[in-house]
């Protein structure tokens, strides 16, 4: 089609090197490509590096959120590869921090040669326990999570929202909004937390023939270590490295030791 | 460390552990380090079972534990606080304890974060009325989407030599109901039959109830047999006279079934599409005028006419279908006339269908109201 710009309506800023192998970054559930400022300067040497915000967060196009569209992970997928195709990125390191570790994994099962690595971030196939399988929550967990979502986004307001979605260039706005990398639409958060929290991708694992890493760390309530070991001992061609890092996002609170694994992953 | 007798001397210390809020410090990972009486007593926990014990996410519901690593320990990573963050704290007894949170990191000298400082608000009887808000403002919608579907439901004229379908599609599901009508209504049973789209501006139950009252006035002022160019005039007379509508576009049309003719007005609203059989399908950009209560000195509204031969159509929809923020309205416009080209032999039906098939998904922000009317040949061709 390539009538809706990616690069726009995803906000896909790049840096680094322009001929340098390309580096994607995405990020999860809750802010936007902020999550990445402590790692990709890091990689900027030698990659292009190229970052984006899901549509309905950060300083995406909220008018292109469509419900049927993104009632999967397959919706944030297809925008992945639409970005990849736009920019002609080709030999990508794709890096996915929690649910975009699940979102990396459907792009690259979908189009295999576009992708050279998969480095995963706290990734789960399932949040919810299921028969042998202990994802860390239950239904009624996520539930809960799902009303907390309504009582956290009531700070949302509509006179809020053209400067939330549509000014991040515009610093000076930016003193009203507490919060602020963490705001989203309370529609759109409610149903990517829906579609992420409830997804089950375990059956896709197998499917990927792209080398992964997954990066574990200590501690991570969303995802457990269990979780961390069973995607990558199903990932055909992965290595599992535990962080000492604690929670969920060594991005944030372990730049130093995330981008070194992450280092240590690539030149090998 | 001081006793419980110097405890109460000492202002600063005081006002810290009796504070009429929680208050917490606790290591970057979110280790307990000190906690105030306040909090204590709130949860029922001590201070022996938290310090070095616990962290401060685990307190948490697991909703409020998944928020928490998702929005609360990114924002203090980035931008060193979180603030009126909604959570629930379990209390040693199972009950739950709703509180709002604030919190702050504190650095140390080569900045690298040293201590969260966190203070929790009792938040109950606040979380008990916005609860109360939410079920409100989701009642509203619910109300205003059954509101628009009691309006637009009725039967179609049916009648041997017109075949009529309409369709509706709603924007994000989770929006308010937009403005969007169609209407379709016998001016003389099975000879002429009246067409009607309009856009009212706005959202919500008061866009859906302008919407209401301008499909009735459109429908009471059809029957007096005015004609599309003076029915509009009449209902540009009844916005401004009642105040309901404002910049309302609408098109409207009656169509003869024995001659074909067509009659037009469109106020503001994008063009019909016809489809002619042996021709290319076109939109008709005459009879236009503003749309309704528009111009402060009202001018006499202009109408077209067609005839149209068997076997031809018109299509009426309203600019969601046709106009995005991510592209120009030409291009939406072409993107239609190429659609409605290639499915020009089918029934109303398929038309309507095929119209809404070619919007590319992830790209509804606004509702989409279609109509398509076609006069059946009434011998088969050959």
């Amino acid at each position: 089609m390539g009538v809706v710009r990616a690069v726009e309506r995803n906000n896909v800023v790049e840096h680094g090197r322009a001929g340098g192998r390309p580096m994607l970054f995405a990020h999860g559930f809750g802010c936007d490509q902020s999550m990445w400022r402590f790692v990709w300067p890091a990689f900027a040497d030698d990659h292009r590096i190229v970052l984006f915000d899901h549509v309905g967060m950060g300083g995406s196009d909220r008018g292109a959120f469509d419900t049927r569209r993104y009632a999967s992970l397959r919706g944030y997928a297809d925008d992945v590869l639409e970005i990849c195709r736009e920019l002609d990125l080709r030999d990508v390191v794709f890096v996915g921090h929690s649910v975009s570790a699940m979102i990396g994994v459907l792009a690259a099962i979908e189009e295999p040669d576009r992708f050279g690595h998969l480095i995963l971030v706290g990734p789960s196939p399932r949040y919810v326990d299921d028969d042998g399988y202990a994802g860390g929550f239950t239904r009624g967990d996520i539930d809960e999570l799902l009303d907390s979502l309504d009582s956290n986004y009531l700070g949302w307001s509509s006179a809020m929202a053209p400067v939330i979605m549509g000014n991040a260039d515009r610093p000076e706005l930016g003193e009203e909004l507490t919060n602020s990398f963490c705001r989203a639409d309370p529609d759109v958060a409610a149903q990517f937390a829906r579609v992420t929290f409830l997804s089950d991708n375990r059956a896709d694992l197998e499917r990927v023939r792209t080398p992964s890493l997954v990066l574990q760390c200590s501690d991570d309530v969303i995802a457990p270590d269990a979780v961390g070991a069973y995607v990558a001992e199903r990932l055909p061609e992965s290595r599992l490295v535990r962080l000492r890092a604690t929670g969920h996002c060594p991005n944030l609170s372990a730049p130093d030791e995330t981008v070194a694994a992450m280092r240590a992953y690539l030149h090998a | 460390m001081t006793s419980e007798g110097e405890l109460l001397e000492d202002t600063a210390e005081d006002l810290f552990e009796s504070a009429p809020c929680g208050y917490l410090a606790t290591r970057p990972d979110g280790t307990i380090v000190r906690v105030n009486r306040t909090f204590e007593e709130w949860t029922g926990m001590s201070r022996e079972d938290l310090l070095g014990r616990r962290r401060f996410q685990e307190l948490l519901s697991p909703g409020g534990r998944i928020y928490h690593e998702t929005h609360i320990a990114p924002l203090l990573a980035m931008q060193g606080s979180a603030r009126e963050i909604a959570v629930e704290i379990v209390r040693a007894d199972g009950s739950r304890l709703p509180a709002l949170v604030n919190a702050v990191v504190r650095r140390d000298a080569d900045d690298r974060p040293r201590v969260v400082r966190i203070t929790v608000f009792d938040a109950t009887d606040r979380r008990r009325y916005e609860q109360e808000l939410l079920k409100a403002r989701r009642r509203d919608r619910e109300i205003a989407r059954q509101l628009q579907q009691s309006m637009l439901s009725g039967a179609l004229p049916v009648a041997p030599g017109l075949d009529v379908d309409v369709a509706y599609r709603p924007a994000i599901e989770e929006l308010d109901v937009g403005g969007d009508w169609y209407d379709a209504f016998w001016l003389d049973e099975g000879r002429t039959a009246g067409l009607v789209v309009g856009d009212v501006v706005g959202r919500g139950i008061e866009a859906a109830a302008a919407m209401g009252q301008l499909r009735s006035a459109v429908r009471a002022l059809a029957s007096t047999g005015l004609g599309p160019a003076a029915l509009l005039d009449a209902l540009d007379a009844f916005t401004r006279r009642h105040g309901v509508g404002a910049m309302t576009t609408v098109v409207y049309a009656e169509l003869d079934l024995d001659g074909g003719e067509l009659r037009f007005a469109c106020a503001g609203h994008p063009p019909p599409l016809l489809v002619v059989p042996g021709e290319e399908p076109a939109f008709a950009w005459e009879g236009r005028s503003p749309p309704l209560d528009a111009l402060v000195e009202p001018r006499p509204r202009r109408e077209a006419h067609r005839r149209l031969p068997p076997g031809a159509a018109v299509v009426l929809y309203t600019d969601g279908l046709v106009e995005r923020r991510s592209r120009s309205l030409q291009h939406g416009m072409e993107r239609l006339l190429a659609q409605v080209t290639a499915s020009r032999d089918a029934g109303a039906a398929a038309l309507v269908a095929g119209v809404l098939e070619q919007l590319p998904e992830g790209e509804t922000a606004d509702d989409i109201c279609v109509l398509a009317a076609r006069l059946e040949r009434r011998r088969r061709p050959r």
